[in-house]
Protein backbone atom coordinates (compact mmCIF):
# COMPACT_ATOMS: atom_id res chain seq x y z
CA UNK A 1 0.00 0.00 0.00
CA UNK A 2 2.80 2.75 0.86
CA UNK A 3 4.09 2.41 -2.54
CA UNK A 4 0.91 3.52 -4.52
CA UNK A 5 0.57 6.63 -1.69
CA UNK A 6 4.08 7.22 -3.07
CA UNK A 7 3.28 7.14 -6.49
CA UNK A 8 -0.16 9.05 -5.79
CA UNK A 9 2.07 11.29 -4.21
CA UNK A 10 4.63 11.82 -6.95
CA UNK A 11 2.72 12.26 -10.01
CA UNK A 12 0.05 14.89 -7.62
CA UNK A 13 3.11 16.68 -7.17
CA UNK A 14 4.17 16.57 -10.57
CA UNK A 15 0.44 17.72 -11.77
CA UNK A 16 0.81 20.82 -9.87
CA UNK A 17 4.68 21.57 -10.66
CA UNK A 18 3.63 20.78 -14.44
CA UNK A 19 0.61 23.37 -14.31
CA UNK A 20 1.91 26.31 -12.56
CA UNK A 21 4.88 25.74 -14.69
CA UNK A 22 2.96 25.45 -18.04
CA UNK A 23 0.41 28.46 -16.92
CA UNK A 24 3.94 30.30 -16.70
CA UNK A 25 4.92 29.35 -19.94
CA UNK A 26 1.60 30.38 -21.95
CA UNK A 27 1.55 33.11 -20.37
CA UNK A 28 5.37 34.84 -21.07
CA UNK A 29 5.67 33.03 -24.22
CA UNK A 30 2.80 33.61 -27.27
CA UNK A 31 4.39 31.44 -29.75
CA UNK A 32 3.64 28.08 -28.04
CA UNK A 33 0.91 26.76 -29.89
CA UNK A 34 -0.93 25.30 -26.59
CA UNK A 35 -3.45 22.77 -28.05
CA UNK A 36 0.39 21.61 -30.24
CA UNK A 37 2.24 21.75 -26.54
CA UNK A 38 -0.82 19.47 -24.48
CA UNK A 39 -0.87 16.80 -27.57
CA UNK A 40 2.43 16.65 -27.26
CA UNK A 41 2.59 15.83 -23.38
CA UNK A 42 -0.02 13.47 -23.84
CA UNK A 43 1.57 11.62 -26.78
CA UNK A 44 4.91 11.63 -24.72
CA UNK A 45 3.25 10.21 -21.30
CA UNK A 46 1.85 7.32 -23.56
CA UNK A 47 5.03 6.65 -25.71
CA UNK A 48 6.82 5.99 -22.03
CA UNK A 49 3.58 4.35 -20.39
CA UNK A 50 3.82 1.41 -23.18
CA UNK A 51 8.08 1.92 -23.17
CA UNK A 52 8.23 1.30 -19.19
CA UNK A 53 5.69 -1.69 -19.63
CA UNK A 54 8.11 -3.47 -21.77
CA UNK A 55 11.31 -1.96 -20.03
CA UNK A 56 10.13 -2.75 -16.54
CA UNK A 57 9.03 -6.11 -17.48
CA UNK A 58 12.54 -6.65 -19.03
CA UNK A 59 14.55 -5.32 -16.09
CA UNK A 60 12.33 -6.94 -13.15
CA UNK A 61 12.49 -10.35 -15.44
CA UNK A 62 16.68 -10.02 -15.08
CA UNK A 63 16.47 -9.72 -11.46
CA UNK A 64 17.53 -5.73 -10.67
CA UNK A 65 15.47 -4.92 -8.29
CA UNK A 66 11.72 -6.05 -6.14
CA UNK A 67 9.51 -4.55 -4.19
CA UNK A 68 8.65 -5.74 -0.85
CA UNK A 69 5.01 -6.91 -1.63
CA UNK A 70 3.28 -6.02 1.43
CA UNK A 71 3.89 -2.43 0.31
CA UNK A 72 2.27 -2.98 -2.98
CA UNK A 73 -1.74 -2.91 -4.33
CA UNK A 74 -1.01 -6.19 -6.39
CA UNK A 75 -2.33 -4.91 -9.70
CA UNK A 76 0.17 -5.11 -12.54
CA UNK A 77 1.09 -5.80 -16.03
CA UNK A 78 3.05 -8.42 -16.13
CA UNK A 79 5.54 -8.48 -13.75
CA UNK A 80 5.53 -4.49 -13.38
CA UNK A 81 3.41 -3.31 -10.63
CA UNK A 82 1.15 -0.79 -11.88
CA UNK A 83 2.65 1.85 -9.22
CA UNK A 84 5.69 1.60 -11.66
CA UNK A 85 4.46 3.58 -14.28
CA UNK A 86 3.88 6.44 -11.93
CA UNK A 87 7.49 7.68 -12.81
CA UNK A 88 6.96 8.38 -16.67
CA UNK A 89 3.74 9.92 -15.96
CA UNK A 90 5.36 11.97 -13.76
CA UNK A 91 8.23 12.94 -15.98
CA UNK A 92 5.78 13.94 -18.72
CA UNK A 93 3.92 16.26 -16.16
CA UNK A 94 6.69 17.98 -14.71
CA UNK A 95 9.55 17.81 -16.85
CA UNK A 96 8.14 19.39 -20.57
CA UNK A 97 6.50 22.18 -18.41
CA UNK A 98 9.69 22.91 -17.13
CA UNK A 99 11.58 23.15 -20.45
CA UNK A 100 8.72 25.19 -21.84
CA UNK A 101 9.16 27.40 -19.19
CA UNK A 102 12.60 28.16 -18.97
CA UNK A 103 13.01 28.49 -22.83
CA UNK A 104 11.34 31.53 -23.08
CA UNK A 105 14.43 33.04 -20.80
CA UNK A 106 15.79 35.99 -22.76
CA UNK A 107 18.24 35.91 -24.04
CA UNK A 108 20.78 37.99 -22.20
CA UNK A 109 20.45 35.37 -19.27
CA UNK A 110 21.11 32.68 -21.36
CA UNK A 111 24.41 34.24 -22.72
CA UNK A 112 24.80 35.09 -18.86
CA UNK A 113 24.65 30.73 -17.93
CA UNK A 114 26.63 30.10 -20.87
CA UNK A 115 29.24 32.43 -19.99
CA UNK A 116 29.47 31.46 -16.34
CA UNK A 117 29.70 27.55 -17.35
CA UNK A 118 32.56 28.70 -19.93
CA UNK A 119 34.40 30.55 -17.26
CA UNK A 120 34.97 27.23 -15.24
CA UNK A 121 36.65 25.92 -18.51
CA UNK A 122 34.49 22.68 -19.02
CA UNK A 123 37.47 21.22 -20.88
CA UNK A 124 39.82 20.71 -17.80
CA UNK A 125 36.90 20.10 -15.36
CA UNK A 126 38.45 16.45 -15.78
CA UNK A 127 41.93 17.56 -14.76
CA UNK A 128 40.80 17.74 -11.03
CA UNK A 129 38.40 14.90 -10.78
CA UNK A 130 40.97 12.15 -12.23
CA UNK A 131 43.45 12.76 -10.02
CA UNK A 132 41.06 12.52 -7.31
CA UNK A 133 39.21 9.50 -8.60
CA UNK A 134 42.63 7.61 -9.80
CA UNK A 135 44.14 7.97 -6.18
CA UNK A 136 40.87 7.12 -4.40
CA UNK A 137 40.11 4.40 -6.21
CA UNK A 138 43.79 2.41 -5.86
CA UNK A 139 43.25 2.70 -2.35
CA UNK A 140 39.93 1.53 -1.66
CA UNK A 141 39.51 -0.16 -4.90
CA UNK A 142 35.58 -0.22 -4.48
CA UNK A 143 33.10 2.73 -5.71
CA UNK A 144 30.80 4.07 -3.04
CA UNK A 145 29.52 7.48 -2.05
CA UNK A 146 32.89 8.99 -0.84
CA UNK A 147 33.85 8.43 -4.28
CA UNK A 148 31.38 9.75 -6.23
CA UNK A 149 31.11 12.88 -4.07
CA UNK A 150 34.51 13.40 -4.42
CA UNK A 151 34.70 13.29 -8.08
CA UNK A 152 31.31 15.54 -8.46
CA UNK A 153 33.16 18.09 -6.19
CA UNK A 154 36.50 17.97 -8.14
CA UNK A 155 34.87 17.83 -11.43
CA UNK A 156 32.60 21.15 -11.68
CA UNK A 157 32.43 23.26 -8.10
CA UNK A 158 35.97 23.01 -7.01
CA UNK A 159 36.72 24.38 -11.30
CA UNK A 160 33.44 26.78 -10.91
CA UNK A 161 35.84 28.41 -7.74
CA UNK A 162 39.22 28.26 -9.03
CA UNK A 163 38.27 29.72 -13.04
CA UNK A 164 35.76 31.86 -11.66
CA UNK A 165 37.27 33.39 -8.56
CA UNK A 166 39.83 33.78 -11.05
CA UNK A 167 38.40 35.47 -14.06
CA UNK A 168 36.36 38.03 -11.86
CA UNK A 169 39.66 39.01 -10.23
CA UNK A 170 41.48 39.28 -13.43
CA UNK A 171 38.94 41.58 -15.38
CA UNK A 172 41.53 44.14 -15.71
CA UNK A 173 44.13 41.34 -17.66
CA UNK A 174 42.21 39.48 -19.48
CA UNK A 175 40.19 42.83 -21.02
CA UNK A 176 43.86 43.31 -22.58
CA UNK A 177 44.44 39.64 -23.51
CA UNK A 178 42.95 38.05 -27.06
CA UNK A 179 42.83 34.77 -26.23
CA UNK A 180 40.13 34.78 -23.31
CA UNK A 181 36.42 34.37 -24.61
CA UNK A 182 37.06 30.65 -25.97
CA UNK A 183 37.69 27.04 -24.44
CA UNK A 184 40.68 29.28 -22.45
CA UNK A 185 38.07 30.94 -20.66
CA UNK A 186 35.23 33.54 -20.75
CA UNK A 187 35.62 37.49 -20.29
CA UNK A 188 33.37 37.92 -17.47
CA UNK A 189 31.43 40.44 -17.24
CA UNK A 190 31.34 43.08 -14.14
CA UNK A 191 27.78 42.05 -13.46
CA UNK A 192 28.45 38.40 -13.24
CA UNK A 193 31.17 39.04 -11.10
CA UNK A 194 29.20 38.83 -7.37
CA UNK A 195 26.85 36.00 -8.57
CA UNK A 196 29.77 33.69 -9.71
CA UNK A 197 31.59 34.49 -6.44
CA UNK A 198 28.71 33.08 -4.73
CA UNK A 199 28.04 30.23 -7.19
CA UNK A 200 31.60 29.02 -6.27
CA UNK A 201 30.65 29.62 -2.28
CA UNK A 202 27.54 28.23 -2.25
CA UNK A 203 28.55 25.14 -4.48
CA UNK A 204 31.73 24.66 -2.53
CA UNK A 205 30.89 24.84 0.57
CA UNK A 206 28.18 21.98 1.01
CA UNK A 207 30.93 19.49 -0.70
CA UNK A 208 33.70 20.44 1.69
CA UNK A 209 31.37 19.50 4.67
CA UNK A 210 30.25 16.52 3.35
CA UNK A 211 33.66 15.40 2.26
CA UNK A 212 35.30 16.62 5.73
CA UNK A 213 32.46 13.94 7.20
CA UNK A 214 34.32 11.04 5.34
CA UNK A 215 38.32 11.79 6.86
CA UNK A 216 39.99 12.25 9.47
CA UNK A 217 42.01 15.49 10.41
CA UNK A 218 45.06 15.22 7.64
CA UNK A 219 42.24 14.45 5.08
CA UNK A 220 40.66 17.62 6.59
CA UNK A 221 43.71 19.54 6.50
CA UNK A 222 43.96 18.70 2.71
CA UNK A 223 40.98 20.01 1.96
CA UNK A 224 41.31 23.12 3.72
CA UNK A 225 44.48 23.61 2.11
CA UNK A 226 42.91 22.96 -1.27
CA UNK A 227 40.46 25.23 -0.80
CA UNK A 228 42.90 28.13 0.51
CA UNK A 229 44.80 27.46 -2.85
CA UNK A 230 42.20 28.18 -4.87
CA UNK A 231 40.93 31.55 -3.03
CA UNK A 232 44.63 32.72 -2.53
CA UNK A 233 45.64 32.49 -5.84
CA UNK A 234 43.47 35.19 -7.39
CA UNK A 235 41.75 36.63 -4.70
CA UNK A 236 42.57 39.92 -3.42
CA UNK A 237 45.72 40.70 -1.01
CA UNK A 238 46.83 37.06 -1.31
CA UNK A 239 46.91 37.45 -5.42
CA UNK A 240 49.66 34.03 -5.33
CA UNK A 241 49.45 34.25 -8.81
CA UNK A 242 51.00 37.75 -8.82
CA UNK A 243 54.24 36.39 -6.64
CA UNK A 244 56.58 34.65 -9.17
CA UNK A 245 57.44 31.15 -8.43
CA UNK A 246 54.31 31.12 -5.69
CA UNK A 247 52.19 31.20 -8.80
CA UNK A 248 53.14 28.23 -10.24
CA UNK A 249 53.39 26.21 -7.20
CA UNK A 250 50.08 27.16 -5.88
CA UNK A 251 48.71 26.32 -9.26
CA UNK A 252 50.58 23.21 -9.70
CA UNK A 253 48.82 22.46 -5.90
CA UNK A 254 45.05 23.07 -7.58
CA UNK A 255 46.09 19.54 -9.18
CA UNK A 256 47.76 17.71 -7.04
CA UNK A 257 46.06 18.46 -3.86
CA UNK A 258 42.51 16.72 -5.28
CA UNK A 259 45.37 13.00 -5.77
CA UNK A 260 46.07 14.29 -2.13
CA UNK A 261 42.69 14.53 -0.76
CA UNK A 262 41.68 11.15 -2.45
CA UNK A 263 44.51 9.36 -0.59
CA UNK A 264 43.74 11.01 2.55
CA UNK A 265 40.03 10.20 2.33
CA UNK A 266 40.87 6.59 1.09
CA UNK A 267 42.48 6.23 4.27
CA UNK A 268 45.87 5.25 2.04
CA UNK A 269 48.98 5.43 3.79
CA UNK A 270 51.87 7.94 1.92
CA UNK A 271 55.25 6.29 1.54
CA UNK A 272 58.35 6.81 -0.07
CA UNK A 273 57.09 5.95 -3.62
CA UNK A 274 53.80 7.86 -3.37
CA UNK A 275 55.89 10.98 -2.13
CA UNK A 276 57.99 10.22 -5.72
CA UNK A 277 54.87 10.06 -7.74
CA UNK A 278 53.29 13.10 -5.83
CA UNK A 279 56.30 15.02 -6.69
CA UNK A 280 56.96 14.20 -10.09
CA UNK A 281 53.20 15.10 -10.58
CA UNK A 282 54.06 18.44 -8.97
CA UNK A 283 56.75 19.59 -11.22
CA UNK A 284 55.08 18.39 -14.16
CA UNK A 285 52.08 21.02 -13.03
CA UNK A 286 54.68 23.68 -12.07
CA UNK A 287 56.19 23.39 -15.62
CA UNK A 288 52.39 23.61 -17.51
CA UNK A 289 51.96 26.44 -14.99
CA UNK A 290 55.12 28.21 -15.97
CA UNK A 291 54.65 27.48 -19.92
CA UNK A 292 50.97 28.62 -19.96
CA UNK A 293 52.32 32.05 -18.42
CA UNK A 294 54.89 32.96 -21.29
CA UNK A 295 52.34 33.02 -23.74
CA UNK A 296 50.42 36.19 -21.33
CA UNK A 297 53.57 38.01 -20.69
CA UNK A 298 52.61 41.05 -22.93
CA UNK A 299 48.95 41.65 -21.57
CA UNK A 300 50.31 40.51 -17.98
CA UNK A 301 52.62 43.47 -18.25
CA UNK A 302 50.22 46.08 -19.48
CA UNK A 303 47.71 45.01 -16.63
CA UNK A 304 50.63 45.61 -14.07
CA UNK A 305 50.23 42.22 -13.35
CA UNK A 306 53.74 39.55 -11.85
CA UNK A 307 54.09 36.07 -13.21
CA UNK A 308 57.05 33.93 -13.28
CA UNK A 309 56.89 34.80 -17.24
CA UNK A 310 56.91 38.48 -16.37
CA UNK A 311 59.47 38.15 -13.55
CA UNK A 312 62.28 36.14 -15.09
CA UNK A 313 62.15 36.28 -18.80
CA UNK A 314 60.16 34.04 -21.88
CA UNK A 315 63.46 32.14 -22.45
CA UNK A 316 64.13 31.76 -18.89
CA UNK A 317 60.75 30.54 -18.15
CA UNK A 318 60.22 28.23 -21.25
CA UNK A 319 63.88 26.95 -20.46
CA UNK A 320 62.95 26.28 -16.48
CA UNK A 321 59.95 24.39 -17.83
CA UNK A 322 61.37 21.97 -19.97
CA UNK A 323 63.27 21.05 -17.09
CA UNK A 324 60.68 20.59 -14.74
CA UNK A 325 59.40 18.55 -17.06
CA UNK A 326 62.18 16.47 -17.87
CA UNK A 327 63.04 16.36 -14.39
CA UNK A 328 59.33 14.81 -13.16
CA UNK A 329 59.65 12.39 -15.69
CA UNK A 330 62.79 11.20 -14.21
CA UNK A 331 61.46 11.10 -10.81
CA UNK A 332 59.16 8.69 -12.19
CA UNK A 333 62.10 6.24 -12.84
CA UNK A 334 62.83 5.67 -9.18
CA UNK A 335 58.94 4.54 -8.82
CA UNK A 336 58.59 1.10 -8.45
CA UNK A 337 57.19 -0.60 -11.13
CA UNK A 338 55.11 0.48 -13.30
CA UNK A 339 55.62 3.98 -12.18
CA UNK A 340 59.07 3.94 -14.55
CA UNK A 341 56.82 3.88 -17.71
CA UNK A 342 55.11 6.86 -16.88
CA UNK A 343 58.35 9.18 -17.55
CA UNK A 344 56.98 7.93 -21.11
CA UNK A 345 54.31 10.76 -20.61
CA UNK A 346 56.85 13.81 -20.22
CA UNK A 347 58.46 13.41 -23.96
CA UNK A 348 55.61 14.53 -26.24
CA UNK A 349 55.48 17.52 -23.79
CA UNK A 350 59.27 18.10 -24.17
CA UNK A 351 58.84 18.14 -27.72
CA UNK A 352 55.46 20.42 -27.68
CA UNK A 353 57.81 23.11 -25.90
CA UNK A 354 61.32 22.90 -26.88
CA UNK A 355 60.88 24.44 -30.32
CA UNK A 356 60.73 27.59 -28.31
CA UNK A 357 64.25 27.19 -26.46
CA UNK A 358 65.27 30.68 -28.22
CA UNK A 359 62.12 32.47 -27.54
CA UNK A 360 62.17 36.15 -26.75
CA UNK A 361 59.89 38.61 -24.57
CA UNK A 362 58.33 39.99 -27.96
CA UNK A 363 57.28 36.80 -29.79
CA UNK A 364 56.21 35.28 -26.69
CA UNK A 365 52.69 34.99 -27.81
CA UNK A 366 53.52 32.58 -30.48
CA UNK A 367 53.96 30.31 -27.67
CA UNK A 368 50.27 30.01 -27.67
CA UNK A 369 50.12 27.36 -30.26
CA UNK A 370 51.69 25.13 -28.21
CA UNK A 371 49.79 25.81 -25.62
CA UNK A 372 46.80 24.74 -27.36
CA UNK A 373 48.40 21.25 -28.14
CA UNK A 374 49.14 21.15 -24.80
CA UNK A 375 45.57 21.29 -23.87
CA UNK A 376 45.17 18.34 -26.01
CA UNK A 377 47.68 16.51 -24.81
CA UNK A 378 46.66 16.29 -21.53
CA UNK A 379 43.49 14.13 -22.83
CA UNK A 380 46.83 12.04 -24.51
CA UNK A 381 48.57 11.75 -21.06
CA UNK A 382 45.33 11.63 -18.92
CA UNK A 383 44.53 8.11 -21.28
CA UNK A 384 48.56 6.71 -20.48
CA UNK A 385 48.01 7.42 -17.66
CA UNK A 386 44.93 5.31 -17.43
CA UNK A 387 46.20 2.47 -19.00
CA UNK A 388 48.97 2.51 -16.53
CA UNK A 389 46.62 2.97 -13.68
CA UNK A 390 44.80 -0.32 -14.81
CA UNK A 391 48.42 -2.20 -15.20
CA UNK A 392 49.01 -1.49 -11.82
CA UNK A 393 45.55 -2.27 -10.93
CA UNK A 394 45.54 -5.77 -12.06
CA UNK A 395 49.37 -6.42 -11.05
CA UNK A 396 48.29 -6.17 -7.46
CA UNK B 1 27.78 -9.64 -17.04
CA UNK B 2 28.20 -7.12 -14.65
CA UNK B 3 28.28 -4.17 -16.71
CA UNK B 4 25.70 -5.19 -19.49
CA UNK B 5 22.85 -3.29 -17.66
CA UNK B 6 25.53 0.13 -17.18
CA UNK B 7 26.72 -0.77 -21.01
CA UNK B 8 22.96 -1.15 -22.32
CA UNK B 9 22.09 2.19 -20.01
CA UNK B 10 24.98 4.16 -21.48
CA UNK B 11 24.18 2.74 -25.22
CA UNK B 12 20.42 3.94 -24.76
CA UNK B 13 21.42 7.36 -23.21
CA UNK B 14 23.67 7.66 -26.57
CA UNK B 15 21.12 6.72 -28.82
CA UNK B 16 18.87 9.30 -27.28
CA UNK B 17 22.02 12.25 -27.84
CA UNK B 18 22.49 11.26 -31.33
CA UNK B 19 18.83 11.66 -32.13
CA UNK B 20 18.91 14.83 -30.11
CA UNK B 21 21.80 16.14 -32.27
CA UNK B 22 20.27 15.25 -35.14
CA UNK B 23 17.22 16.60 -34.99
CA UNK B 24 18.24 19.30 -32.61
CA UNK B 25 15.67 18.64 -30.24
CA UNK B 26 16.89 18.94 -26.56
CA UNK B 27 20.88 19.43 -25.85
CA UNK B 28 21.59 20.88 -29.23
CA UNK B 29 18.52 22.97 -29.15
CA UNK B 30 19.41 24.80 -25.88
CA UNK B 31 22.26 23.38 -23.74
CA UNK B 32 21.92 25.33 -20.90
CA UNK B 33 18.38 24.81 -19.88
CA UNK B 34 18.74 21.23 -21.28
CA UNK B 35 21.27 20.69 -18.60
CA UNK B 36 19.12 22.34 -15.78
CA UNK B 37 15.98 20.12 -16.85
CA UNK B 38 17.80 16.68 -16.84
CA UNK B 39 19.68 17.78 -13.48
CA UNK B 40 16.75 18.54 -11.77
CA UNK B 41 14.67 16.09 -13.47
CA UNK B 42 17.39 13.22 -12.21
CA UNK B 43 17.61 14.71 -8.71
CA UNK B 44 13.73 14.72 -8.12
CA UNK B 45 13.58 11.19 -9.03
CA UNK B 46 16.54 9.98 -7.00
CA UNK B 47 14.81 11.54 -4.22
CA UNK B 48 11.28 9.36 -4.84
CA UNK B 49 13.86 6.52 -5.30
CA UNK B 50 15.42 7.32 -1.88
CA UNK B 51 12.02 8.01 -0.48
CA UNK B 52 10.79 4.63 -1.86
CA UNK B 53 13.87 2.68 -0.45
CA UNK B 54 13.92 4.50 2.97
CA UNK B 55 9.87 2.98 3.05
CA UNK B 56 11.36 -0.06 2.78
CA UNK B 57 9.27 -0.47 -0.96
CA UNK B 58 12.32 -1.06 -3.32
CA UNK B 59 14.91 -3.67 -3.17
CA UNK B 60 17.92 -4.37 -4.83
CA UNK B 61 18.18 -7.38 -6.87
CA UNK B 62 20.99 -9.45 -6.95
CA UNK B 63 21.18 -9.68 -10.87
CA UNK B 64 24.01 -10.85 -12.89
CA UNK B 65 23.31 -8.20 -15.33
CA UNK B 66 24.21 -5.93 -12.65
CA UNK B 67 27.47 -3.94 -11.55
CA UNK B 68 27.37 -4.94 -8.01
CA UNK B 69 28.65 -1.41 -6.99
CA UNK B 70 26.13 0.14 -4.77
CA UNK B 71 25.83 4.15 -4.23
CA UNK B 72 23.84 3.84 -0.93
CA UNK B 73 21.86 1.20 0.81
CA UNK B 74 19.67 -0.56 -1.95
CA UNK B 75 20.69 1.93 -4.56
CA UNK B 76 22.71 0.48 -7.32
CA UNK B 77 25.39 2.79 -9.27
CA UNK B 78 23.07 1.78 -12.45
CA UNK B 79 19.85 3.85 -10.61
CA UNK B 80 20.97 7.37 -11.28
CA UNK B 81 21.99 6.46 -15.20
CA UNK B 82 19.02 4.92 -15.46
CA UNK B 83 17.22 8.25 -14.22
CA UNK B 84 19.05 10.24 -16.66
CA UNK B 85 18.27 7.86 -18.97
CA UNK B 86 14.45 8.24 -18.33
CA UNK B 87 14.53 11.88 -18.47
CA UNK B 88 16.66 12.31 -21.82
CA UNK B 89 14.30 9.63 -23.03
CA UNK B 90 11.02 11.94 -22.09
CA UNK B 91 12.38 15.01 -23.63
CA UNK B 92 13.55 13.48 -26.83
CA UNK B 93 9.87 12.13 -27.35
CA UNK B 94 8.30 15.40 -26.37
CA UNK B 95 10.56 18.04 -28.11
CA UNK B 96 9.97 15.26 -31.53
CA UNK B 97 6.25 15.06 -31.06
CA UNK B 98 5.95 18.77 -30.42
CA UNK B 99 8.27 19.23 -34.43
CA UNK B 100 6.18 16.39 -35.53
CA UNK B 101 2.74 18.34 -34.79
CA UNK B 102 4.31 21.62 -35.93
CA UNK B 103 5.50 19.98 -39.53
CA UNK B 104 1.73 18.55 -39.65
CA UNK B 105 -0.05 21.32 -39.19
CA UNK B 106 2.19 23.46 -41.50
CA UNK B 107 1.77 20.54 -44.27
CA UNK B 108 -2.06 21.08 -43.40
CA UNK B 109 -2.19 24.51 -44.02
CA UNK B 110 -0.01 24.58 -47.38
CA UNK B 111 -2.49 21.93 -48.60
CA UNK B 112 -5.12 24.32 -48.31
CA UNK B 113 -3.12 27.02 -50.33
CA UNK B 114 -0.34 25.54 -51.90
CA UNK B 115 -0.06 28.50 -54.66
CA UNK B 116 0.57 31.00 -51.85
CA UNK B 117 2.61 29.08 -49.89
CA UNK B 118 4.80 28.42 -53.66
CA UNK B 119 4.70 32.32 -53.77
CA UNK B 120 5.88 32.90 -50.07
CA UNK B 121 8.60 30.39 -50.73
CA UNK B 122 9.65 31.95 -53.34
CA UNK B 123 10.26 35.34 -51.53
CA UNK B 124 11.29 33.81 -48.56
CA UNK B 125 12.98 30.36 -48.48
CA UNK B 126 12.84 30.09 -44.80
CA UNK B 127 9.76 29.83 -44.01
CA UNK B 128 9.63 26.08 -44.97
CA UNK B 129 11.21 24.91 -41.68
CA UNK B 130 8.68 27.54 -39.69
Amino acid sequence: MTYAVLAVSGVALALLGGAVLTGLAFRRDRSIVRGRHLLAVAVTALVLIALTAIFDNLMIGAGLFHYASEHLLGFSIGLAPIEDFSYPLAGALLLPALWAALQRGSAQRRRDCAQLVLSSRPISWVNTAFPFGAAYLLVTREIDWVFVVGVLYFLIPYNFAMYGINDVFDYASDLANPRKGGIEGALLAPRLHRPTLWIAALTNVPFLILLGTAGGPAAWLALALSAFAVVAYSAPRLRFKERPFLDSVTSSFHFVSPAIVGLLLAGGHINGALVLLLSAFFLWGMAAHAFGAVQDIGPDREAGIHSIATAIGARATTRLALLLWIAAGALMLFTPWPGPLAAIIVVPYVVNCAPFWFVTDANSARTNRAWRRFIALNFFAGFLTTLLLILEWNRV
Amino acid sequence: MGMLYLGLLLGGIACMLLLDRRFSLFFWHDPAVALLVTAVGTALFLVWDLAGIAAGVFFRGEGVVASGIVLAPELPLEEPVFLIFLVLCTMVVFTGSARIFGAMRDRRSADGDAAIRRDANRRDPRRGDA
